[in-house]
């Protein structure tokens, strides 16, 4: 019976990390001091909290990386199979390879103009 | 609790009706055998790749700097990693009272781990003439490997993230930010700009991409054809590595550590471990896809097989890989580190539009039937029309930057008048 080597791979870099962290664990010298535990500012006492609210734009980057990336897994399927070279059957077959070049020219129109609009709204403007 | 578990086991039983009742630990170990030693032999190289990594740069850091570098561990300072190691396990393993325990330790463990599965996938060697106990790829065979390559490093950037908020640390809560919006940022013209090679080659399957070039030639690696998208894959490899010019996750001078500056003993080593496999992976991928992986005409040919070809092949690729990583090492000092607003503007106003050009370009070239080698003259085109640009607007930001100034300066004066 032979597991799937990806799952074999996943358990041992499980096991790696996780005896590397045990073993740094047990083995270091530990010595609690109530300046140890602060948070580390420089040598300054701390001044409020680390969670604050942080700048709107870091949201908007991630909605575009989100439009961005999945446009991108819909390419894939087709970058692999729209020109394959001769003699494998399993693409885009060739009377249909115009009607997908244009679907795929409206496509990446219709990102470009997405593109365009987040640009003059000034997302990718930092400050 | 206790009626629960005959029921488990009366499943577990059905499960596996067919599995004779003699399936030992011994046969279970012997049937996974090819795969723990590739596994045992990738972990390996790679660990001792990584310390003896970081003994070069810093001696490459010493000798542009003037200095002299690691010297006092063993000759020529050639142990230090050793050393290194030892005391990561053997010093202090702090963890502050303020941090959110679970996720502060969870952390590391995600980063060392998501970087280092993204090697499965990569054939880090001769895959069609390996020995037969022994493959040179942990993974065999997939037929998504850069899919798979590219899904697994955006999952790295929860642990920056997690590491950030877990610390309760304002340096460390600013650097993930920074981090998270880089990683994803970059992430776009990664994976745009293999779409080419994709399409060229219409796989992608690492292995397949590499047997592509190798049996085409010298002449088929796809830098020739794609030279821009390899300067793009490049630029975007290494901002998702966080390593200088855009370390910006961990500027010294502003963040301190950046998101792990509470981290300190092996689990700041894992985050360095993470750090140091991505650099190696990125240079394989980048190798494997745009310079032809183990080929060189003369050298390493396909076709060839035995034990003398197969270590040949397995040198070109692993000097090839070095050969990046000596850049990378190399850009390190020679660039200064990007302004975050410059970094951001370089991935989304100059990156993705010329690698989305660069996709229209090859699918046009395609579909049409022309020589591959207009994607040569495309290419060259776009970038020095984007170098034309971007000096123009400079020019722009200059000329309105100093009539600021002036008018700034004359202000009081023109006032006065």
């Amino acid at each position: 019976m032979e597991i799937p080597p990806l799952l074999v791979y996943v358990g041992a870099l499980i096991g790696f990390v996780v005896t590397n962290m045990i073993l740094t664990h047990v083995i270091g010298p530990r010595k609690k001091t109530a300046v140890k535990d602060m948070p580390y500012e420089s040598g300054m006492d701390p001044v409020g909290d680390a969670r604050q609210p942080f700048d709107v734009k870091f949201y908007l980057v991630a909605i575009l990386f989100l439009v961005f990336d999945v446009e991108l897994l819909f390419l894939y399927p087709w970058a692999v199979s729209a020109y394959l070279p001769e003699g494998q059957a399993s693409g885009i077959p060739a009377e249909l390879r115009g009607t997908v070049f244009g679907v795929m020219l409206v496509f990446m129109a219709t990102l470009v103009i997405a593109y365009a609009y987040a640009w003059k709204k000034g997302v990718f403007k930092w400050r | 609790m206790s009626s629960m578990i005959p029921t488990l086991m009366t499943l577990a039983a059905d499960a596996v009706p067919a599995a004779p009742a003699a399936v030992s630990v011994v046969d279970l170990v012997k049937a996974q055998l090819p795969t723990l030693i590739t596994i045992g032999a990738a972990l390996g190289a790679v660990l001792g790749a990584v310390s003896y990594l970081i003994y070069v740069e810093r001696k490459l850091a010493a000798f542009m700097q003037d200095r002299i570098g690691p010297n006092r561990v063993g000759p020529w300072g050639l142990l230090q990693p050793i050393a290194d190691g030892a005391k990561f396990i053997l010093k202090e393993d702090v963890i502050p009272a303020y941090v959110d325990r679970a996720l502060f330790l969870l952390a590391p463990c995600i980063a060392a781990l998501t970087t280092m599965l993204a090697f499965a996938v990569v054939p880090f060697g001769p895959v069609d003439n390996a020995p037969s106990f022994h493959r040179f790829v942990i993974v065999p065979n997939v037929d998504i490997g850069i899919v798979f390559i590219f899904a697994i490093g955006s999952l790295a950037v929860y642990g920056i993230i997690l590491g950030g908020w877990a610390s309760n640390n304002k340096y460390s809560a600013l650097g993930s930010l920074r981090a998270s919006a880089q990683v994803i940022s970059y992430e776009i013209p990664l994976g745009m700009s293999v779409l080419g090679i994709a399409l060229l080659g219409g796989t992608l399957n690492l292995e397949k991409i590499l047997m592509n070039q190798a049996i085409g030639g010298i002449g088929s690696w796809y830098f020739w054809t794609q030279p821009l998208a390899c300067l793009i894959f490049f630029v975007a490899a290494l901002a998702e590595s966080n390593r200088l010019p855009f370390d910006l996750v961990e500027c010294e001078q502003e963040l301190v550590g950046g998101f792990h500056t509470e981290y300190s003993s092996m689990k700041f080593a894992l985050f360095f471990l993470a750090e140091y496999t991505h650099v190696i992976t990125i240079s394989f991928l980048t190798v494997i896809l745009f310079f032809g992986g183990w080929h060189f005409p003369g050298i390493a040919e396909p076709g060839t097989a035995g034990f003398g070809p197969m270590l040949l092949k397995l040198g070109v690729l692993m000097s090839k890989v070095f050969a990046v990583i000596i850049v990378i090492m190399l850009l390190r000092w020679t660039i200064p580190r990007f302004r975050f607003d410059q970094l951001m503007g370089l991935a989304w106003k100059v990156l993705i539009p010329l690698s989305m050009a660069n996709v229209v370009a090859v699918m046009t070239v395609l579909q049409f039937g022309w020589s591959t080698w207009w994607l040569t003259l495309t290419s060259v085109g776009l970038f020095m029309a984007a170098g034309f640009i971007g000096v123009q607007q400079a020019q722009v930001a200059l000329n309105q930057g100093t009539r600021r100034a002036k008018s700034k300066d004359h202000g009081p004066v023109a006032h006065a008048h």
